[in-house]
């Protein structure tokens, strides 16, 4: 029962009768420093694309080929671009994430990503590389539809892209202080500012009765947003790719990287502007700086002429909750798991004093050889996840087996997942304090008949999910929590699909080896670049040490060294007040006496003499 | 219970409490037993009412000091004392650990004169000007040997009795007021009868037993002092590096400097919830359940100090001169002139050359 008859018929259809030609799009992409002061309070330096930034949008037609050449000129750090959310079935090779499917690209060399995207949607580009994307190299990718069922029942679409805003450097000076012994409770930098369409105050001019289909994304590093529009609802179409049955919603709540396509119609007389509001949902922020404005504001001009009205106050957040959403296609839930990949997620400090992010007590740290050219060149062994390295959490899916990906988080906090190369039904979602996921009878009967799809979802605070997909697309997927602060302090884990496939049906191109070649990085062999024996990890990459657990050798040398020292201290006390008087002390006592003795009768003491301190 | 009885208050009043009566109950008792009503009167009586002066005074500075902070604490809604307690603790701690190896010293030195001359020397204290002629320094020093049985007390009483006040106020904020009184009550009455019963004891047993036993306990404490001194003021660099209160994330990773740390445990913290025996074990012997290198050395270099100075103040007492020195002919009179400064006896730290010509 892979796929219904439904879906069947749909992709029947699109063979049988394209709408249009598959096209080929290609872009030229310099990666290079710019400026940008999005929020108007701070110049920076930024990530941009050919001298530019915001970067720019990429749009397509379903069906259509992407060819995207990179050069990287930043000339001090490597990159690379991962297209979230697009499955690229075959070619895993050109998912961009960076020591996963491909060496990073350094500076001065080219890449090309070469890849057909067939599913339509609202997606988002962005660097792969440890904290690089919040310095702005992030942008909307937007695959249209010629099918798109409800293209009927708008007139206009437009882009809203949401995000957080840092002024510091993200990767360097924001990231060095994070992952610190002097962060001990790992508490993540606070974002300055919300953007909304890499701006504040936009302005959306609209036409009365009219339609419009806005594709909301969050491209932020760590803030989720709340995201309304006074005196409008919205229609519910689309998340993160998949159609759904339309759904009214008052007020959305995007975590990083979620997006939703929504109808809104305009009303009918232009008496009135109204005001667009997103969020940031401050739960996330440790501590909530003073001064900070979490809200961004742009609006809905019927009459450019009127006033913009400021945002009306709230009391409360009450979101739309995206757990009932039903996929468009009716896609039913799929059958019982064939293998079960349970992730216990928790925080805690390493040896080194600094907090960091774990699945299943391991915390990820990137490979020495990317993991794809593991698999490939491991052989047989590729499906032992022992040669992918004890820091990268390594599952092996076989091929077409139906997988569930459970995540009981231990953790008070808020974690969007994100998983690469696939969608996922969303089969169970706690509430908050649920406490671990206890698979029983009634809890599977409860799971909806057409679950919600997404490629990002939501974890509740010490709540968890289960996540359902089949395993029809060979590659090396990560699976790791969309708040970059946890990207970089280890909260991944990787999907290995179907390795030995891999090794008869991938053919990596000639640029991705050349771009391990300059920069240094091994190709070959297991996680720790070992090619003869892969089951030897001496050398690869690990996680700093588990902190000292109590008393460690040293702890006790220094506590039996102190004990002995006071107990030799008081035998030192002892022997001198058991000790007899001395003629010392004799004359010390004498010299006092004799001294104030004088002063007694004199009133006065001439004489400077010290004397020993005796009362 | 939780209602009518904070154990955390409890136990935060019973150790400052106990560590005050400790030295309160050894001076009274050392008092009774060198001096007492038998030998002088008029003397004993005076620097009795200097010590219970120093507690009385500690007592009421620290209740005002308290009262505007509890005050502060309500009306502007800031522990300003939290902020800068361990500079303080630190500070407190560093001064009181000195005073009390100084003082634990000269008590047990005079144990060992004869009764005639305790008195003697007790009067000429006693009769020693301090206001005119000689230069500050000694009219400070002088001060100090007239005083001192109203200083260590004073200190004493201000520095824990702050102390209790800031942890108090730490853990007591989220309890019912009923919950306060009669620990508190509890708390401080379990310590004065600590201290009584030493004080009885003292008076009992032989003076020299007593006050051998005494100034180890007094040692302990001032060692623990003096390492729980480095301990604050290092536990302030890493909360100024963490930017809050580390105490605040409890016992487990965070509370401390990894980089520092020579052994951590996740339990037993002193601090915490007012610290329950573990708290009470910290004040008489310095414990840490995060111990540091400075805390660790700052220890073993006070015992150290303790030992060297004991030795040499012991070979002093025996041949006349200290160790590794010629003794020096002539008298006490030879040094009449001498305008470098005096010996402390009792100071371990002293013990060296430069001030020992002028013993002899």
């Amino acid at each position: 029962m892979a796929l219904s008859l439904f879906n069947f018929l749909i992709i029947a259809g699109l063979h049988l009768f394209p709408f249009i030609e598959a096209a080929t799009v290609t872009k030229d992409f310099n990666i290079t420093w710019a400026y940008g002061n999005p929020d108007g309070a701070f110049n920076r330096s930024v990530i941009g694309i050919n001298n530019q930034w915001p970067i720019p949008k990429i749009e397509v037609n379903k069906g259509d080929r992407v060819v995207i050449n990179v050069f990287n000129g930043l000339g001090n750090v490597s990159t690379a671009l991962h297209f979230h959310g697009i499955f690229l079935r075959g070619q895993t090779e050109m998912d961009g994430a960076a020591g996963v499917t491909q060496c990073s690209i350094p500076p001065g060399s080219s890449f090309t990503y070469n890849f057909t995207v067939d599913q339509p949607g609202t997606y988002w580009y962005h660097s792969h590389v440890k904290a690089q994307y919040p310095e702005g190299l992030r942008g909307p990718f937007i695959v249209h539809d010629p099918d798109m069922p409800f293209k009927d029942q708008y007139d206009e679409e437009i882009v809203l892209p949401l995000s957080d805003w840092y002024h510091q450097m993200v990767s360097t000076t924001l990231m060095s202080r994070f992952i610190s012994f002097a962060n001990p409770t790992g508490a993540e930098p606070v974002p300055d500012a919300a953007l909304m369409n890499d701006t504040q105050n936009l302005q959306i001019h609209v036409q009365p009765g009219k339609t419009y289909m806005f594709r909301i994304i969050n491209m932020a590093a760590f803030a989720a947003q709340y995201f309304w529009i006074e005196g409008h609802t919205m229609r519910v179409v689309e998340v993160d790719g998949v159609y759904t049955e339309p759904a009214e919603a008052s007020m959305l709540y995007l975590t990083a990287a979620q997006r939703y396509s929504v109808l809104v119609t305009a009303k009918n007389e232009t008496g009135a502007n109204f005001a667009i509001q997103g969020s940031m949902d401050q739960d996330l922020f440790d501590a909530v700086p003073d001064g900070l404005n979490p809200n961004v504001t742009g609006w809905l001009v019927y009459d450019g002429a009127k006033e913009l009205p400021k945002a009306q106050p709230l009391d409360a957040f009450e979101p739309f909750d995206d757990f009932g959403l039903v996929p468009q296609d009716g896609e039913k839930l799929l059958d019982k798991a064939d293998y079960t990949v349970t992730l216990d997620l928790k925080m805690d400090n390493l040896g080194d004093g600094a907090n960091y992010a774990f699945f299943n007590d391991i915390t990820y740290v990137v490979p020495k050889v990317p993991t794809i050219y593991t698999a490939l060149t491991t052989g047989d062994l590729a499906t032992n996840p022992a040669v992918y390295g004890v820091n990268t959490n390594a599952f092996i899916l076989k091929k077409d087996d139906i997988v569930d990906i459970v995540v009981n988080n231990n953790d008070p906090g808020k974690h969007p997942f994100h998983l690469h190369g696939h969608n996922f039904q969303v089969v169970s979602r706690s509430a908050d304090e649920a406490g671990p996921f206890v698979a029983n009878a009634s809890i599977e009967a409860a799971f909806p008949s057409v679950p919600m799809r997404r490629d990002t979802i939501l974890v509740r605070p010490n709540g968890n999910f289960v996540l359902r997909f089949r395993a029809d697309n060979p590659g090396i997927w990560l699976f790791h929590c969309h708040i970059e602060w946890h990207t970089a302090s280890g909260l991944i884990a990787t999907m290995i699909e179907s390795p030995l496939e891999l090794q008869s049906s991938l053919t990596i191109p000639e640029d991705h080896y050349a771009a391990c070649r300059a920069a240094k990085q091994p190709f070959k062999g297991n996680a720790a670049g070992n090619e003869k024996d892969f089951l030897d990890l001496k050398g690869a990459n690990v996680s700093p040490k588990p902190l000292p657990a109590g008393f460690t050798a040293r702890g006790i040398v220094a506590l039996v060294f102190s004990i002995i020292s006071a107990f030799l201290g008081m035998a030192a006390i002892a022997w001198y007040g058991a000790q007899p008087l001395g003629k010392g002390t004799e004359m010390a006592a004498r010299g006092i006496v004799a001294e104030a003795g004088e002063g007694v009768g004199e009133g006065e003491v001439t004489g400077t003499r010290p004397v020993g301190k005796l009362e | 219970m939780v209602n009518v009885f904070a154990v955390p208050v409890f136990f935060i009043c019973f150790r400052e409490c106990l560590e005050t009566s400790i030295i309160v109950s050894v001076l009274l008792s050392f008092l009774k037993q060198t001096l007492g009503p038998q030998h002088d009167e008029k003397v004993y009586k005076k620097l009795v009412r200097q010590v219970w002066l120093g507690v009385g005074l500690g007592l009421v500075i620290c209740l005002i000091v308290g009262a505007g902070m509890i005050g502060a604490f309500y009306g502007i809604g800031k522990n300003y004392f939290a902020l800068t307690e361990d500079l303080w603790e630190g500070i407190f701690a560093l001064f009181a650990s000195l005073i009390i190896t100084l003082m634990g010293a000269a008590l047990l030195r005079v144990s060992k004169l004869q009764d005639k001359w305790r008195v003697k020397i007790a009067k000429a204290i006693e009769a020693k000007d301090t206001a005119t002629g000689v230069k500050l320094s000694h009219r400070i020093r002088r001060w100090t040997e007239k005083y001192a049985m109203f200083v260590l007390p004073f200190i004493t009483v201000l520095r824990e009795g702050l102390e209790a006040i800031v942890f108090i106020g730490g853990v007591g904020l989220g309890m019912p007021a009923s919950a306060f009184p009669l620990a508190v009550i509890c708390g401080l009455l379990a310590g004065v009868v600590a201290g009584y019963l030493i004080y009885r004891g003292g008076n009992h047993a032989s003076l020299q037993i007593f006050l051998i036993i005494s100034t180890c306990f007094l040692y302990l404490v001032a060692a623990g002092l003096f390492s729980k001194s480095i301990w604050y003021l290092q536990n302030r660099e890493w909360n100024k590096i963490v930017g809050g209160d580390a105490a605040e994330v409890g016992t487990g990773p965070g509370s401390y400097d990894i980089r520092r740390s020579v052994w951590h445990v996740n339990c037993c913290g002193p601090e915490i919830g007012g610290g329950g025996g573990w708290g009470v074990f910290n004040s008489l012997f310095g414990w840490q359940n995060s111990a540091t290198y400075g805390s660790v050395i700052s220890y073993n270099v006070y015992w150290l100090a303790v030992i060297v100075g004991f030795l040499a103040l012991g070979f002093n007492e025996k041949y006349g001169h200290w160790p590794f020195l010629k003794a020096k002919a002539g008298t006490a009179d030879d040094s009449s002139s001498d305008t470098t400064p005096p010996i402390h006896y009792s100071d371990k730290g002293e013990a060296t050359e430069g001030t020992v010509r002028e013993v002899r």
